[in-house]
């Protein structure tokens, strides 16, 4: 006979009641399609430059309460080239060396949506200027990647994450208006997939 | 002897026994003594104040004071005036309250406080430098009001005195307050210039406290304003008497089954988002048999937990601070029947309700970090378990984590990294799913555990999906354990 060598691990639910009722077992709290971290608390909403040459995409994850974590939108061209290097340090400011303080963030670095975040390297050697995409305040940098900022490209969505900023509340709906959306993304994609066709085609 | 001259001029302005003492600096039992009988006084009186007087004389004085009114308390210390004050306070709704103790405040009339200082300034005058300057010559009116006034009230109340008792405001008034006020505008605007334009400060009865005295106010000055010495007026007026029952504290522990109740009201942009909560539950089941304004009952409990986690197990100590009650004590069987109203609800149920003394509280207030919490975390895997994956997570040692304030509450809580100690791990596994994993964990007191699970982007570490290498979400969470042995176990079921 085998034994199970997952046996001594399987779980057992004691019981006890309260109200009156049965406590059920927190296993049967399980669902299969339960929404990931991002899913559940955040809204996807993207960014491109409006000016200049650089049209690559990043993407805004706008929490309910307001907090938005910057990263690279998937379509990003980091993604195909390789990252060489992720700098914080944008020449006159040094992104990383960005504090806060109290309930009110005090003392972080003001952002517009076109401040520079960080400068991306890729391996092809082109230097991308990270936007803020969001007029805000600088809360946090992640420089989990400044070291080994390949894994950046491995990361689950969120992990991914370059820069935690806080906008006023107040300018929370310009900010959402001035984003894209998820569908509006998915349609400039679309878009923009036709537009190469038929260049290809040309 | 100054003691005799002191006496004899206090008398011969017709100051009353009482306050006679009060010059003599009295701060003991005399008073008492003369409430009880004039006898016992005079041989008191006599002891703390030699003279060859004779007794009859010290009480013809005595009696005369009373009927004129003391120019020095205006009769506050008089017989007739407290025996219609404890007529005025058995009158009250006293008796509702179930209380063996009380506390007294008395708020007088500014008035009395002029009168102290006319008779501070006569003296000057009598007795030239044997009086301070700076020293009122004597016992405050509060005190001699502790001394005398107190005791007799609790006496015919037959209640003791404590400040945890219920509270008795009396209000006095003088019908010549408000010319009173009003020359001590005028004195204080000349006795204290203050340069244009600068806010004056009000005379206050702790600015006549503090600054006003012979030696920073000219007696011809304050002569403008008030007789020197003080002349007999009417006597006070009871103007008002208030209870508030004293403030107690009812504690117990709460377990709740639902996902859906929130700690306290929880509001946004001015609307409801949950209907209701556990402080209101609770609040408005214990306090109305304590109080009939339960919205200023305080809630405090050891810790929270969020509106979607179940706090099972033996519960969450927590507190109720119930101001103005009219009970003291909480009976068994209201107690249960508290209990098994909370139990109606369905998502919540309250036991071992019982009263404790705010001196407890500092169970509840005190050493929050070094309070360990038990949890079990619902958890789904990326990948099926395996028995690598569950040695991994079964870390009895314990381990510290790094954890940054989540993004969750980042909006409105300051940015930290905060070491949180996990004291223990155990992981177990859904025999019929192995992505399906119940993981164990004692913590530190301020633990976030859905981030200790998934590892929020990075931001705890490690955390239970670091530690496994791969992707962990947190599905649902319990408060399984609270180690806080407060209050005591009670069981309200049972026949007292």
């Amino acid at each position: 006979m085998q034994i199970d060598p997952l046996a001594e691990y399987y779980f057992q639910h004691e019981p006890q009641t309260i109200c009156g009722q049965e406590v059920t077992a927190i296993i049967d709290e399980y669902v299969d399609n339960y929404p990931s971290v991002v899913d559940r608390f955040f809204t996807r909403y993207y960014y491109i430059k409006k000016s200049g040459s650089d049209k690559s995409p990043y993407q805004v994850l706008f929490h309910s309460n307001r907090i938005c974590l910057i990263s690279l939108a998937p379509e990003h061209p980091a993604y195909s080239n390789g990252i060489a290097s992720l700098n914080f340090d944008i020449g006159q400011t040094d992104r990383a060396k960005n504090t806060v303080k109290g309930k009110g963030k005090k003392g972080g670095m003001v952002l517009q949506h076109d401040s520079t975040l960080a400068l991306l390297t890729t391996k092809s050697g082109e230097v991308y200027k990270i936007p803020s995409c969001v007029r805000s305040k600088l809360v946090e940098v992640n420089t989990t990647y400044s070291e080994n900022p390949e894994s950046l490209l491995t990361a689950e969505e969120g992990a991914n994450y370059i820069a935690i900023v806080l906008p006023k509340p107040e300018h929370c709906e310009d900010i959402k208006a001035s984003l894209m959306t998820q569908e509006q993304y998915d349609e400039y994609k679309k878009q923009l997939m036709e537009t190469s066709t038929e260049e290809v085609e040309k | 002897m100054i003691n005799q001259d002191l006496v004899d001029y206090l008398k011969g302005h017709g100051v009353c026994v009482v306050c006679q003492l009060r010059y003599l600096k009295a701060r003991g039992n005399e008073y008492k003594d003369i409430k009880e009988s004039l006898e016992k006084l005079n041989v008191k009186y006599e002891a703390a104040a030699p003279q060859d007087e004779e007794e009859d004389n010290s009480e013809t004085v005595c009696k005369k004071a009373k009927q004129q009114s003391c120019p020095c308390c205006l009769g506050l210390f008089s017989h007739s005036f407290q025996s219609q004050l404890i007529e005025s306070i058995l009158q009250t709704d006293i008796h509702k309250f179930e209380c063996s103790d009380i506390v007294v405040a008395i708020s007088m009339p500014m008035i009395v406080q002029t009168r102290q200082l006319a008779m501070w300034y006569a003296l000057l005058e009598k007795f030239g430098n044997k009086i301070d300057k700076e020293r009122a010559p004597d016992v405050p009116l509060k005190e001699a009001i502790k001394l005398i006034i107190n005791p007799i009230i609790c006496k015919e109340l037959q209640k003791g005195y404590d400040a945890n008792g219920i509270m008795i405001n009396i209000q006095l008034s003088h019908n010549m307050e408000e010319d009173n006020l009003k020359k001590l505008k005028q004195l204080h605007e000349k006795a204290f210039p203050t340069a244009p334009n600068t806010k004056r400060q009000v005379v206050s009865r702790g600015v006549l406290d503090k600054q006003y005295m012979p030696k920073r106010i000219k007696a011809d000055l304050f002569k403008e304003y008030f007789t020197v010495p003080p002349q007999a007026d009417d006597i006070l007026k009871l103007d008002s008497i208030e209870m508030t029952g004293p403030t107690v504290f009812v504690a117990g522990r709460y377990r709740k089954i639902s996902r859906e109740l929130s700690h306290t009201p929880w509001v946004l942009n001015g609307k409801r988002v949950m209907e209701d909560s556990i402080e209101e539950i609770i609040i408005r089941t214990v306090a109305p048999y304590f109080c009939k304004d339960i919205s200023r009952v305080i809630f405090m409990s050891s810790g929270r937990e969020d509106v979607d986690v179940r706090c099972l197990g033996k519960g969450r100590p927590f507190v109720l601070e119930i101001p103005n009650s009219i009970h003291t004590t909480l009976p068994t069987a209201e107690a249960h029947r508290m209990e098994c109203e909370i139990d109606k609800s369905c998502k919540l149920s309250v036991k071992n309700l019982q009263m404790v003394q705010r001196e407890e509280l500092v169970h509840i207030k005190s050493g929050e970090e070094q309070k360990k919490k038990y949890y079990r975390a619902l958890c789904k895997l990326h990948d099926p378990a395996t028995p690598e994956i569950l040695q991994k997570l079964d870390i009895p040692e314990g381990f510290q984590i790094q954890q940054k304030t989540p993004i969750r509450v980042l909006h409105r809580r300051p940015l930290h990294t905060r070491p949180r100690m996990i004291y223990k791990m155990k992981a177990s596994v859904d025999k019929d799913n192995l992505r399906v994993l119940v993981l164990d964990v004692v913590s530190q007191a301020g633990t976030y555990i859905k981030e200790l699970v998934h590892g929020e982007f990075g931001r705890t570490t490690p955390s239970v999906s670091s530690i496994i290498g791969q992707p962990v979400d947190i599905l649902a969470l319990d408060v399984m354990a609270i180690d806080l042995d407060w209050p005591k176990d009670v069981d309200n079921s049972l026949p007292e």
